[in-house]
């Protein structure tokens, strides 16, 4: 799956106007250039070998750690890289666990109080929360919040004055709820059904007839069992999460991977381009990988093939 | 019975209109609002000319950065633009890409997966390696790596949400047939010599037709926002034409957002109400059609 991935990401690579060579001097200099050059260059790049030929020689590159090199800045795209995943890295994982927090308690108290209140008012701020737009949240949040009550930073993720670890924490606080927000109600609505077929299975009316108080068949037999399948929808989330990021960098100025990916779209810069999608098809594959791995271990009936 | 023969004869028996679906559908609450806002700001949308005398493209410079008043009912924008007929015309575009880019999905996904998944086979395996591939990407990504390759323009935006989209239709159809193929009527069909394509789009298809129309508002309701998205990034729609993403690319500046609201916050809400109508509708639609759901 991913050699195939690598495939296509080079086939587009090939796609694109130009080739490495144009973009090595400036128009002047091209004009002086003459032909012969042009191709002599060409010739000791490998340009002229044969697609596979080329497509092994970039796939070792790559598996070396040689990515190329960004058209606008001329930087090695694996330091690019490199330096920006911690950033986006934390905004994912923040996003992860402020939406699975809540998303799940939130589930699972609409389940318990089924057809109250508290479940009717839960399913329509969730409807709510899905029909945003998730960048039209973002402004409002960084109006409100940021600018008119000041209580966050306006964006970006260091300042000169930060010193410890901790201090651009709140930083990451808005761009964190906002990402986490779409996501929130998607697990949440999951988890509700999850726990409602759960509920009413036989184990827990064994459960509830042996005298258990309710309060523990909630929550330890229902509760972790219905937790498999919202295991596995958040699983399937993840391309979200990174896609998502995309947007909420651009408006909270993070300098994650997904400004970088922006930017270079803009830029038609197409090696980074190119190599940053790679990255995210790579990180997906690997964290569905690690969900299945999950799976397994907490589901008794699903073996691995 | 006595009972019963009296009904039918009195003609009481009939339900009083449409199918169960429909009625299911009109009982329920949050599916008729839902209906209503969609309704609404889709007409206005439909019957621009009506509601707005302005042009959304005619630069003005003199009434630049208007705040709203009887005349402008949103203000106008930096060129002098009357922003509710941007919002009005602009809805046009968006929602013209969202329910189109769905519709072609559909179609593309349906098509597959309906003989896929009755076939099965080679081709089928086929296309489910292809939708795993196009599914492995995240879905911006892809699109924004496509738009880099082809570049920008509405048709192009279309083609590019139909080929990220496909996919996930795809397999629910063919989860569906796989799960259909197995019904005795289609057993007898096959009995009588019937030729596949007959059975799958003549017969198996209409069963699956609910979950599918559920699937195609939601979907809506996802290439909208993704549309809005990608404009208000500058990557989507081009500038000139009006879409609510577009109007919303004044937002990115953080001076507009401070300052001139009506550029950008009666976009967003319009927005939000309409994709909250489409999933209100959506929901409505698949507690309706669903058959284990009581009436």
């Amino acid at each position: 799956m991913l050699l195939i991935m690598t495939f296509l990401i080079f086939l587009g690579m090939e796609l694109t106007p130009g080739d490495a060579v144009s973009f090595m001097a400036g128009p002047e200099a091209m004009a002086n250039i003459s032909q012969a050059q042009l191709e002599a260059l060409r010739e000791s790049l490998g340009l002229n070998d044969p697609f596979f030929i080329r497509y092994i020689n970039w796939l070792g590159g790559v598996l070396s750690g040689n990515f190329g090199y960004s058209l606008t800045s001329g930087v090695p795209i694996k330091d690019i890289v490199f330096s920006r995943i911690p950033a986006t890295l934390e905004l994912s994982v923040a996003a992860l666990i402020i939406s699975t927090l809540l998303g799940t308690l939130l589930g699972l108290v609409s389940a318990v109080k089924r057809g109250h209140s508290a479940d009717r008012i839960f399913t329509v701020v969730g409807m709510i929360g899905v029909s945003i737009p998730e960048f039209f949240l973002g402004l409002v949040a960084l109006l409100t919040f940021s600018i008119h009550f000041g209580w966050f930073p306006i964006g970006g993720r260091l300042r000169p004055e930060y010193t410890a670890y901790w201090h651009h924490l709140k930083n990451l606080v808005l761009p964190a709820l906002v990402l986490g927000v779409s996501m929130t109600a998607g697990v949440m609505r999951y988890t509700r059904s999850s726990m409602l077929d759960t509920i009413n299975k036989d184990y827990i009316k064994t459960a509830r007839s042996k005298g258990l108080p309710e309060w523990r068949i909630n929550l330890l037999h229902g509760f972790r069992v219905a937790l498999t399948p919202v295991i596995v929808l958040i699983g399937f989330r993840l391309p979200m999460l990174i896609g998502g990021s995309v947007v909420i960098e651009q408006i909270f100025q993070w300098p994650g991977i997904g400004n970088e990916f922006l930017g270079a779209v803009r830029s038609q810069n197409y090696p980074l381009v190119m190599m940053i999608a790679l990255f995210s098809v790579f990180a997906v594959l690997i964290a569905s990988f690690l969900i299945d791995l999950l799976t397994a271990a907490l589901d008794p009936r699903v073996q691995l093939d | 019975m006595d009972r019963i023969l009296e009904a039918e004869n009195t003609k009481t028996f009939r339900k009083k209109y449409g199918s169960r679906s429909t009625r299911k559908f009109i009982k329920n609450k949050l599916s008729i609002l839902g209906f209503a806002l969609f309704s609404l700001i889709l007409l206005s949308s439909l019957f621009a000319p009506l509601l707005t005398s302005y042009d959304p493209l005619s630069i003005n410079l003199k009434e630049i950065l208007q705040e709203p008043s009887s005349s402008h009912w949103f203000g106008t924008d930096k060129l002098g633009r009357d922003v509710f007929s941007r919002v009005l015309y602009g809805g046009r575009v968006s929602i013209l890409v969202g329910f189109g880019s769905a519709l072609g999905a559909a179609l593309i996904g349906v098509l597959i997966g309906t003989y896929g998944g009755y076939k099965g086979g080679l081709l089928d395996k086929l296309f489910m390696r292809i939708s795993e591939i196009f599914m492995s990407f995240p879905q911006i990504i892809l699109v924004l790596l496509l738009v880099s390759i082809v570049g920008q323009s509405m048709k192009n935006l279309i083609f590019i949400f139909i080929a990220t989209g496909w996919g996930s239709i795809y397999r629910m159809t063919r989860a569906r047939m796989l799960s259909i193929r197995e019904e005795e009527y289609i057993q007898a069909l096959k009995a009588f010599g019937i030729h596949p394509l007959i059975i799958c789009y003549k017969h198996m298809l209409p069963n699956a037709l609910g979950p599918i129309m559920v699937n195609i508002t939601l979907s809506t309701a996802m290439f909208i926002l993704q549309e809005a998205a990608l404009s208000f990034l500058g990557l989507g729609v081009p500038l000139q034409i009006a879409t609510w993403g577009n109007i919303l690319n004044a937002a990115n500046d953080l001076n507009v957002l401070q300052s001139y609201w009506w550029l950008w916050l009666p976009v967003g809400v319009i927005i939000s109400l309409f994709v909250l109508g489409i999933n209100f509708i959506g929901d409505g639609l698949r507690d309706a059609t669903d058959p284990t759901q009581q009436g």
